[in-house]
């Protein structure tokens, strides 16, 4: 039987003290919901339980005691550091939950640059972190768009991947070792080594956990010279996705590792580059690293496009700018939130991923079915962002007016009919559903579909770390 | 009702990089690398133009609606994205002249576009650009029609006997009339005045059919009156330093910190208001 709200609310500030429990009332509505749910929120319409209390943990034995309590008394924890996912991971699926907040912890404890190494607390943010080793020379090689906003342990924690990913791979590669505390209070470290044949790899067992096993609370990365200077940086305009699809398929197929290798379609493409490529595809293109490699990479990959027809290259200078611009931070969070508002008009994302010979089917089979089967539909496209030697992944893009329906309708309207559409049609074709946002709470559906007979391993992990199913009830797994 | 609507496609400013205000020596600042978009007053005058002929239509009254923009084909995609919004004509007037500081042109070729084709009775339009920032081109444009013209406008509505109910900004309020067409209205700051997004299925229906060009110097010649001679001339240019600056506030709790940021900044600044 779990306690009652103001009861956990006392055992919280006793453990924690005062002002590391909220309790304001907007703050647990606006905790019980992350970036899914946003249409919801902006016209202030909560329908998730409502959380007992945000709390602020500021060290490993604050979380341990935190997990401690919530386990002795059958309470859910949702684990949060930068509070930006956007796939229901940070929905409170259960009345009086605990959001255990780690925005706190952020510390950059050590920068190593013998041993190439950074190690920070799990609400370090990774902007600061970057911007921090890029004085001395360094990058952690992560970029993603939610970089002002997003903090490591978060990042670790959903598999995050940066606009670098081709070349540094994503947070799954750049993890050396972790610090994690399960909802047993064992408190876990695995050792930074640059590799290890001991059995299995047990940093996956926590990276990509989304708070469904255990709650980071430190991570070791790789750094990597960073070197703006010598990046090679390539454009062009081409008439298909299946053409780009097949160029980047050559680069990688023939060895070559842009850190940037992106692929718009028209559509998504009018939201960026409408100024010199309507109507056209864009292929985006970046060598970076020491001069020699970088220029032979550049080199390679354009002959490598110059074989192919119809391809226009573009001056760098337009990418540049585009890609300057291409971050979200809060500003450009707060104008989004105005102009939904006034225009009822709100874009969502969809990310998959898929070998190369089905990734152009599941593209075109997407947008045909999406235009056709969703009402008020404003924009359906994407882009290609991550390649990797045996395919890459589809980042579908889709804006839709809210027509004739309460905010809390505008989900099962909208929204999770077009998921539905880019899941199952992933899965049919032999891809994946999820290529870098976490599963969250509303792809739990298809869970089962997406490992196939692997899905014992998954649910053996769950049982065995949080057999309670006191963490993130919901996420990854569907809620019991 | 015959209404105008006029906007202006301008860079988007807010994406140019701080190293590249370059003035070159035609007192130009490239910025063609960035994005273009609908001048933002422009796109609030082209939203409630929108709104005005959706209340319209409730009073089964509905007004014909046309766009129109002057400059190069860059404008295309827009005048495209505005006949999707059910806008019955698209127009640009072709011209590939800076106009960043021409204001009296710009009126004239309105003026000589609503006098020759258009024969509309209100027209509507952002009371200036983040180009040039004249702020003139409305009140110009209502000397040469000799109509009235009401600044810092920020809602329309109809109103019976074919009248508009117009609400603006004056000095020391709002003010809220009824007035009967011509007029032009010069669009301020308006709340909720987005410009709404078509559907795809509205863009397959509408937004194929061909936008209307005109060449400037052809509309001149034969319907203009002459543009008045300018008023300015570019002497310079250079970029306003937007830079911010900050300081951290030091304390142990919250309450700690609110009271370093009353006394050390908020009481003085109180007090000088």
């Amino acid at each position: 039987m779990s306690l009652d709200k103001e009861t956990i609310v006392e055992k919280m500030t006793a453990l924690l003290g005062k002002d590391n429990v909220v309790t304001d009332e907007q703050v647990l509505k606006e905790s019980s919901v992350d970036r899914f749910r946003r249409f919801e929120e902006l016209h202030g319409v909560f329908t998730q339980p409502i959380p007992a209390a945000v709390v602020y943990v500021h060290s490993t034995e604050e979380v341990k005691a935190v997990l401690n309590f919530a386990r002795e008394n059958n309470i859910n924890i949702v684990p949060r550091t930068g509070h930006s996912a956007t796939e229901g991971g940070l929905e409170t699926a259960v009345e009086n939950s605990i959001v255990v907040d780690g925005s706190g912890m952020n510390k950059i404890i050590s920068i190593d640059p013998y041993n190439m190494l950074a190690t920070c607390q799990c609400g370090a943010s990774l902007q600061e972190l970057e911007d921090k080793l890029r004085e001395d020379g360094y990058t952690t090689g992560h970029s993603p768009q939610s970089k002002p906003l997003a903090q490591m342990g978060g990042l670790v924690a959903t598999r995050s991947i940066g606009q670098f990913s081709t070349l540094y791979g994503g947070i799954e590669d750049m993890v050396v070792g972790l610090e994690a505390v399960f909802p047993n209070g064992k408190v876990t470290r695995i050792k930074n080594v640059p590799r290890r044949a001991a059995g299995p790899d047990i940093r996956h067992v926590i990276i990509g956990n989304e708070g469904a096993l255990c709650y980071i609370t430190e991570v070791t990365v790789k750094i990597f010279k960073f070197t703006p200077e010598n990046n090679v940086l390539l454009g062009y305009t081409l008439d298909n996705m299946k053409t780009g699809f097949e160029i980047l398929r050559e680069i990688m197929v023939n060895g070559y590792r842009p850190s940037v290798a992106r692929l718009y379609d028209p559509a998504d493409g009018s939201l960026h580059f409408s100024h010199f490529a309507a109507g056209k595809c864009v292929l985006i293109l970046m060598a970076e690293g020491p001069k020699p490699l970088a220029d032979a990479t550049g080199k390679a990959m354009e002959e490598i496009v110059s074989k192919y027809g119809g391809c226009k290259k573009v001056e760098p200078k337009y990418i540049q700018v585009w890609f300057d611009n291409l971050n979200w931070d809060v500003g450009k969070v707060a104008e989004e939130r105005e102009e939904i508002m006034a225009t009822k008009n709100i874009g969502n994302t969809t990310e998959v991923a898929g070998t190369w010979d089905i990734i152009n089917d599941i593209y075109e089979v997407c947008v045909e079915r999406i235009s056709s089967e969703i009402p008020d539909i404003t924009l359906i496209g994407g882009h290609s962002s991550h390649s990797y030697l045996n395919g890459t992944n589809m980042y579908f893009v889709y804006y839709y007016n809210v027509v004739n329906c309460r905010p809390e309708e505008e989900i099962a309207k909208y929204h999770l009919p077009i998921k539905k559409i880019i899941v199952e049609e992933t899965i049919r074709a032999g891809g994946s559903m999820c290529h870098h946002h976490g599963v969250g709470k509303h792809r739990t559906h298809w869970i089962e579909d997406e490992y196939g007979s692997s899905y014992y391993i998954l649910e053996t992990l769950k049982e065995a770390f949080d057999p309670q199913g006191i963490m993130n009830r919901g996420t990854i797994l569907p809620g019991r | 009702m015959n209404i105008l609507v006029c906007f202006k496609v301008v860079p988007d400013l807010d994406l140019m990089p701080g190293g590249d205000w370059n003035v070159d020596s035609r007192l130009r600042v490239e910025t063609g690398y960035v994005k273009n978009i609908i001048n933002p007053y422009d796109e609030s005058a082209l939203e409630i133009a929108l709104q005005f002929a959706d209340k319209a239509d409730d009073d089964q009254c509905s007004p014909g609606l046309t766009a129109l923009t002057i400059g190069d084909s860059k404008a295309n995609l827009h005048l495209k994205t505005l006949r999707a919004l059910s806008f019955d004509r698209a127009v640009r007037i072709d011209s590939k002249e800076d106009l960043r500081f021409r204001p009296e042109t710009c009126a004239a070729l309105i003026s000589a576009y609503i006098n020759k084709i258009g024969k509309n009775n209100v027209v509507i339009m952002g009371r200036q650009s983040g180009v040039g920032d004249n702020a003139q081109t409305p009140l110009i444009c209502a000397e040469m029609m000799g109509w009235p013209c009401i600044t810092q406008v920020s809602s329309i509505e109809p109103a019976a006997g074919a009248c508009l109910r117009v609400t603006n900004l004056v000095d020391d309020g709002t003010c809220r009339q009824t007035i009967e067409p011509p007029c032009i209205l010069a669009i301020g700051n308006a709340p909720n005045s987005y410009l709404r997004v078509p559907t795809l299925k509205d863009i397959k229906a509408h937004g194929q059919k061909p936008v209307e060009v005109i060449d400037a110097a052809v509309l001149m010649a034969t319907g203009g009156q002459p543009a008045l001679p300018g008023g300015c001339e570019l002497l310079g240019i250079e970029a306003i330093d937007r830079r911010r600056s900050g300081i951290i506030i030091e304390g142990e709790t919250a309450a700690e910190k609110t009271q370093a940021l009353y006394y050390s900044y908020l009481k003085g600044w109180l007090a000088g208001i």
